[in-house]
């Protein structure tokens, strides 16, 4: 029996994206991070609110193997904190107390045991883990990005194509609606709907109020992308038939317009994210965004917008690095999309 | 070209009534009435709150208010600050002005350093420079813009050379015209080629793309055959055409300019709109928020009027669509 | 702004010399050389303050040159906000009060060395016997900027037509008023004004540094009623008239403050020369600090407030960037968490300023002290300030001297104990409660007693997406769970932010709910002062050495009675008590009798905690070495004597 060769354009665009090897790393990035958020509990040693005063900007742990020489099980030296006479952090390493690393103890995957302490990539102002804080806080900012673009998108989809379908002046005022949203520079219309927030929301309502502020900025452009599809999309044959059928307008906008323009629109969602995640991040470094104690990568960088952290802190900046990671792997997958949808990329490229 | 002009601006008209309204009503659906707690302050004095309380006929219906509120802008009456005790147009204006210049040197940046090396990367097709010039766009593209000028701060503080944030110099006063321009500028250099830097990247890399798509045009092959030097068939040929539909991207260019300028300006202290902004959200100083997102709203508009009048200027199809 | 009682002056009237030096030995400064950072020239009641140091200290080089030299230049200090006023007589605020120090001047002012009170505008003044009449003569040789003679015309009118009267807001209203009377202030000649105490008033002739604005220019306004409004910050400079050594020249707002010298100072210096050296001071307006601190590092400022987590960045520095760093002592100003027990009903919606069952907390003194026990000052101390700071028991700081009051009420940081303290008083635990006395609470619950269903709040920290909480939530007696709001802002150096959130995580181990929730400064004096609409603050006060001069937070009925303000009779028992010592201290001439007075006011606030202290900041700054004649003091700050300092060439 002859395997079925799928032609269409999305299966051939996907298989174009495929070979594109950069964006399929990315993706696997992708896959790793939201792996790794979604079991934050579990590969970090601490909460995130577990804080330490005692170990204050402690630098980055290091793992000792060798105990006089001897190959033992995988443990820590305790540090203690003084101050130098310039009054600057000094951990100094106690080698008379060993915390060995506990695996796979109380549901997390590496701990040792009070009161020593592990932190693998330093400690913040308070003796926070940076680790535990930077997974923890990837829940927040890579979700909010993720439902913020859903939002967006059906939003998007809804007023997009309803606007392409129809035409005429419902096509006007809802195109006139978008270009109002888009009119307003994305970061004031951030802060100005920010500003209508209550400012004693709890950090659930915080949560929610930036997902949907964050959704309100970036529907628009999609919406006018969905309606030029959309204002193509309505002259082929099969929209046609399916009016002459009788089929409902709703039925057919939702049914059969709309699953085409999705495969194209991808590419924009990709970007839609990557700009919501740093959308998100310049909220929270604001202080206008996640509030402490809940991480959010944003938040967690507004702990290093300070001269004095971050040279006596390196390891502060990490949360930057993992934001930079994560915008650039959507950017990339976007791109890279985009380019497998555009034919003439696809076809091997044609010079 | 006029008629299409004056076609854009009603319409731009209309939109800016309802930003307007949109942004009115979300400050007024914020619980709290703030003209209670400044009856209490005794540095407003009671005439300046009952002179507002009648602009705005605060007891009337949102609407109503809404009307109001239009009428008196358009009469030069923007609000009141209460963060700053000045009126809002006091305030408003010179930020409005540090922004722009903000905005249009980081346009004027970008846009300079782009063109060349989008055409650069295209001539040079898959060799070193265009994967180097690749990955560096996508990296600064990638960068939260916050965070790369407070690394670019850190590193010109241990350089020396560059002022730190702000927009003038202590001694600002005393210097010359020259001088003042040349402060103003070295101010300038850290913001504005932060702000440039994720805007450069992709810009550059549509214009590459742009002229990937020219150069495998059939009329280039026919110059090349008719033996016309590299030079001309590259810039005069091909980049014009090139470069025409960017001209569109101006607008949308100089819309993200305009937010991204607002975050740079609060790490770098540059005393522009966007930092007025965050100080007035933060305060909830309702009518200079509301004021200072029109005014931004405004300023995009206007440099989406300038950028259409570009195009048209630029592109001769759309002059001879028009005239036929 | 809220910064501490901006009463600069130190010293008693009346003292000798010798208990002068007594006072002095007795300033408890550990380690640190005495400093202040409170402008020289300032208020005589308290201000909220932000915790900023804003003037440098100065170098102590007594200089060699020819005065001729020193002529020129200009000195480059920071700001962390626009004033709101250049009002003396009605701002509130530290920030104002700051400028309007270089602007205006009062008949006597403090030494900055010795505390001891001493002339300014006045030159000498003589005291009836009884002590209930002082006579002033006053200087004349000072003008206003405008070159019109200061007289008495313009005393008379600053104290008449201004601080007394009624529908002008003045702070210093309540200062100056004594046993209910106002002083009687009456002009003898064109330069001698008597003053009549209606009772004897032991900070008397501190409190003439009482700020003299000019009659010629002012009485217009007074006339209409439109005084409060006066001199707000879109004045043009040149209107704004004083006698002090600087002028305003320009405001920019939000960028920067000019003054320039006044030509016709009355201070001359020892050779004989006019005053002041410095051309211009610039006050560049610059609110986040990391920039102050660049901005310093990159030379564009001449000094900038070092707190504890800059020195280790600052110090090293020193040779390489020409600078030097002041140890200053402990800082007069205040960090504080308070409780809001306003019983009272807002007027406009006809509800509860608080929550009655808040309110039940709030009042419980043991609900107080639990959580004066779970403030880890000295964790805050080590991890914000790098070491550099003091725990702060009593309204006093170790800086005012003669009148701080070490044996007060010390609370440790113990949760065990405050646990214990909140299960005496009958707040209980969920974990400690029956299974079927659990509920679950969500923002969209009405009835927070009624027992519900897991709801999707529940689920949603189930996931653990916001962390666990659970059964450790304390409840009051009547099983309401205790959650309510703690607002705070950042002002200036003060880093109150900071200690917020860890106290806010300490109070969390305790059980109680504690939402943070940082506010701009304004806004959180509006509530603090006009809508009463808050739980939990965190703010601080500006300090000084006569405690008389905190009388508008600590009378009643003051305006400052932060925590139950405006009262028309004392509420508590200890409240009674204190406006007693009050009136009593501020009549008692003797001055170990007044210390005996104000200890046990120190002793009453830590036992009834109406508001809960922190810590105190070490007050330090950097200034370059240019500058010669700087004598930085506690009281004074860097900058006191600024119409002495000059650069060095």
């Amino acid at each position: 029996m002859k395997k079925e060769v799928n032609n269409s354009r999305t299966h051939l665009a996907f298989a174009s994206f495929r070979r594109n090897r950069l964006g399929l790393l990315c993706l696997w990035a992708l896959v790793i991070l939201y792996g790794l958020a979604i079991f934050a509990d579990f590969i970090s040693p601490y909460s995130y609110k577990d804080e330490d005063r005692d170990f204050s900007y402690c630098p980055p742990t290091a793992v000792e193997f060798l105990d006089h020489g001897r190959w033992v099980r995988p443990f820590v030296y305790h540090r203690t904190l003084t101050f130098d006479a310039v009054h600057r952090r000094v951990y100094v390493k106690d080698l008379t107390q060993k915390y060995p690393l506990h695996f796979f103890k109380g549901g997390r995957l590496l701990t040792v045991d009070a009161p020593g302490r592990f932190y693998l990539w330093g400690a913040d102002a308070r003796g926070r883990d940076l680790f535990s804080r930077i997974w923890y806080g990837a829940r927040i900012s890579l979700s909010i990005g993720l439902l913020g673009v859903s939002i967006s998108f059906i939003l998007g989809l809804l007023i997009g194509g309803i606007a392409g379908y129809y035409g005429g002046w419902v096509d006007s005022v809802l195109m006139r609606l978008c270009e109002m949203f888009m009119m307003i520079p994305g970061f004031y219309l951030m802060l100005t709907l920010r500003a209508a927030v209550p400012e004693n929301f709890n950090s659930v309502q915080v949560y929610v109020s930036v997902v949907v502020i964050l959704a309100l900025i970036g529907w628009a452009s999609l919406a006018r992308i969905i309606r030029g599809m959309a204002l193509s999309l309505r002259e082929r044959d099969f929209v046609l038939v399916a009016k002459t059928l009788g089929v409902p307008d709703i039925v057919i906008i939702v049914k059969h317009i709309l699953p085409q323009t999705i495969s194209f629109s991808c590419a924009t969602l990709m970007l839609t994210v990557s700009s919501y995640i740093l959308a998100e991040a310049g909220l929270s470094v604001v202080g206008l965004g996640i509030q402490d104690p809940v991480p959010s990568w944003g938040n967690l960088l507004s702990d290093a917008m300070g001269i004095v952290p971050v040279i006596f802190a390196p390891w502060i900046l990490l949360p930057g690095l993992f934001i930079f990671i994560a915008v650039m792997c959507f950017n990339v997958i976007g791109d890279a999309l985009r380019d497998a949808f555009d034919p003439m990329f696809r076809d091997g490229g044609v010079e | 070209m006029i008629k299409h002009i004056i076609q854009r601006l009603c319409s731009t008209i209309l939109l800016l009534l309802a930003v307007s309204f949109f942004t009115f009503w979300l400050m007024h659906t914020t619980p709290g009435n703030f003209f209670d707690s400044l009856r209490l302050n005794p540095q407003i004095s009671q005439d300046t709150v009952a002179r507002y309380e009648r602009l705005y006929h605060l007891n009337d219906p949102l609407l109503v208010q809404y009307t109001h509120w239009i009428i008196n802008i358009l009469h030069g009456e923007w609000g009141y600050s209460f963060y700053y005790n000045v009126p809002v147009t006091h305030v408003l204006g010179s930020r409005l002005f540090n922004t722009f210049i903000l905005s249009f040197t980081s346009l004027l940046l970008t846009w300079g350093v782009a063109i060349p090396l989008g055409i650069w990367a295209a001539l040079r097709r898959n060799q070193w420079i265009d994967r180097i010039l690749s990955v560096f766009s996508f990296a600064t593209f990638s960068t939260p813009g916050f965070f790369l000028a407070v690394l670019v701060l850190y590193a010109a503080s241990r350089w020396g050379a560059l002022p730190l944030g702000g927009m003038h110099s202590p001694n600002y006063d005393e210097l010359t015209v020259v001088g003042k321009i040349r402060d103003t500028a070295l101010h300038l250099v850290i913001p504005a080629s932060v702000l440039s830097l994720s805007a450069m990247a992709s810009l550059q890399r549509i214009m590459r793309g742009n002229m990937l798509g020219v150069l495998r045009q059939q009329y280039i092959l026919a110059a090349r055959a008719k033996g016309l030097p590299e030079r001309v068939v590259i810039y005069r040929h091909a980049l014009r055409n090139a470069f025409n539909p960017l001209v569109t991207l101006l607008g949308y260019e100089f819309a993200a300019l305009l937010s991204g300028a607002a975050l740079i300006e609060i790490v770098c202290s540059w005393p522009g709109l966007g930092s007025l902004l965050l100080t007035a959200v933060r305060s909830k100083d309702v009518y200079l928020v509301m004021s200072s997102t029109l005014l931004a709203g405004v300023l995009l508009i206007i440099g989406n009027v300038l950028a259409d009048i570009l195009l048209t200027w630029v592109d001769p199809r759309i002059r001879y669509e028009k005239r036929s | 702004m809220l910064k501490s009682n901006v009463i600069k002056n130190t010293g008693n009237p009346g003292l000798k010399s010798g208990e002068v030096a007594n006072r002095n030995n007795r300033q408890e400064a550990p380690g640190f050389s005495p400093g202040s950072v409170t402008p020289a020239k300032a208020g005589i009641h308290n201000k909220i303050c932000f915790c900023f140091l804003f003037f440098c200290v100065c170098s102590i080089i007594p200089s060699a040159h020819a005065a001729a030299s020193r002529y020129g230049g200009s000195l480059v200090l920071a700001v962390s906000s626009d004033p709101k006023t250049f009002n003396d007589i009605v701002s509130t605020d530290a920030y104002s009060g700051a400028i309007t120090a270089m602007l205006f001047e009062g008949l006597t002012t403090a030494d900055p060395f010795t505390l001891k009170v001493i002339p300014n505008l006045a030159k000498s003044w003589t005291v009836s016997p009884d002590g209930l009449q002082w006579t002033f003569h006053l200087r004349e040789d000072v003008k206003w900027f405008d070159g019109t003679s200061f007289s008495a015309d313009d005393v008379v009118f600053t104290f008449n037509d201004l601080i007394y009267n009624p529908e002008i807001p003045s702070p210093s209203k309540d200062v100056l008023t004594i046993d209910g009377k106002p002083l009687k202030v009456e002009k003898v000649d064109g330069y001698t004004v008597r003053f009549t105490l209606p009772v004897k008033f032991a900070p008397f002739l501190r409190s003439m540094a009482q700020t003299i604005l000019p009659k010629h220019i002012l009485v217009q306004s007074v006339k209409e009623k439109k005084f409060s409004f006066t001199w707000g910050t879109f004045t043009s400079p040149e209107q704004i008239i004083g006698t002090g050594p600087f002028m305003l020249s320009e405001y920019h707002p939000g960028e920067r403050l000019v003054f320039k010298r006044n030509p016709h100072y009355w201070k001359k210096s020892p050779q004989g020369g006019a005053l002041p050296y410095l051309d211009k001071v610039i006050f560049l307006i610059i609110p986040e600090s990391q920039t102050q601190l660049l901005k310093f590092m990159d030379g564009e400022l001449d000094s900038t407030p070092v707190r504890g987590s800059d020195y280790p960045l600052l110090k090293p520095l020193e040779a390489q960037k020409n600078f030097h760093i002041y140890e200053a002592g402990a800082n007069y100003d205040s960090n504080f968490v308070t409780l809001n027990q306003n019983p009272g009903i807002n007027p406009n919606t006809h509800r509860y300023f608080v929550d009655p069952v808040k309110l039940s907390w709030f009042t419980n003194i043991e609900f107080r002290r639990a959580i004066a026990h779970a403030i880890d000052k000295k964790k805050i101390i080590e991890i914000l300030n790098n070491g550099f700071g003091l725990p702060q028991n009593s309204p006093m700081s170790p800086s005012s001297g003669f009148f701080y009051n070490p044996d007060v009420t010390v609370y440790d940081y113990n949760l065990e104990k405050a646990r214990g303290i909140l299960k005496q008083a009958g707040f209980r635990y969920r974990n400690d409660k029956k299974p079927y006395e659990v509920e679950a609470i969500g923002p969209f619950d009405k009835k927070p007693y009624e027992v519900a269903p897991l709801n999707n709040f529940t689920k949603l920290k189930q996931l653990g997406l916001f962390g666990p909480f659970g059964g450790q939530m304390l409840e009051d007696p009547q099983g309401h769970p205790v959650e309510f709001n703690l607002y705070t802002a950042d002002a200036g150096t003060a880093g109150r932010t900071q200690i917020a959130a860890i106290i806010r995580s300490d109070l969390e181990k305790l059980g109680l709910k504690v939402n943070l929730v940082p506010v701009e400064f304004n806004t959180l004096v509006n509530k603090l002062m006009s809508s009463f609409d808050w739980d939990m603050v965190m703010i601080g006060l500006t300090g000084g050495v006569e405690p008389h001069f905190g009388q508008n937070v600590w009378y009643s009925s003051g305006g400052l009675h932060l925590w139950s303000p405006h009262q028309s009779k004392p509420a508590t028992p200890w409240e009674k008590r204190v406006d007693e010592i009050y009136d009593q201290g501020a009549q008692e001439l003797d001055e170990n009798k007044r210390k005996v007075l104000y200890d046990e006011f120190q002793r009453i606030v830590a036992e009834e905690l109406p508001v809960i202290y922190t810590v105190l900041n070490m007050d330090m700054y950097a200034v370059r070495d240019k500058f010669g004649n700087l004598k930085p003091t506690v009281n004074g700050g860097a900058f006191h004597n600024i119409e002495e300092i000059y650069i060095k060439k």
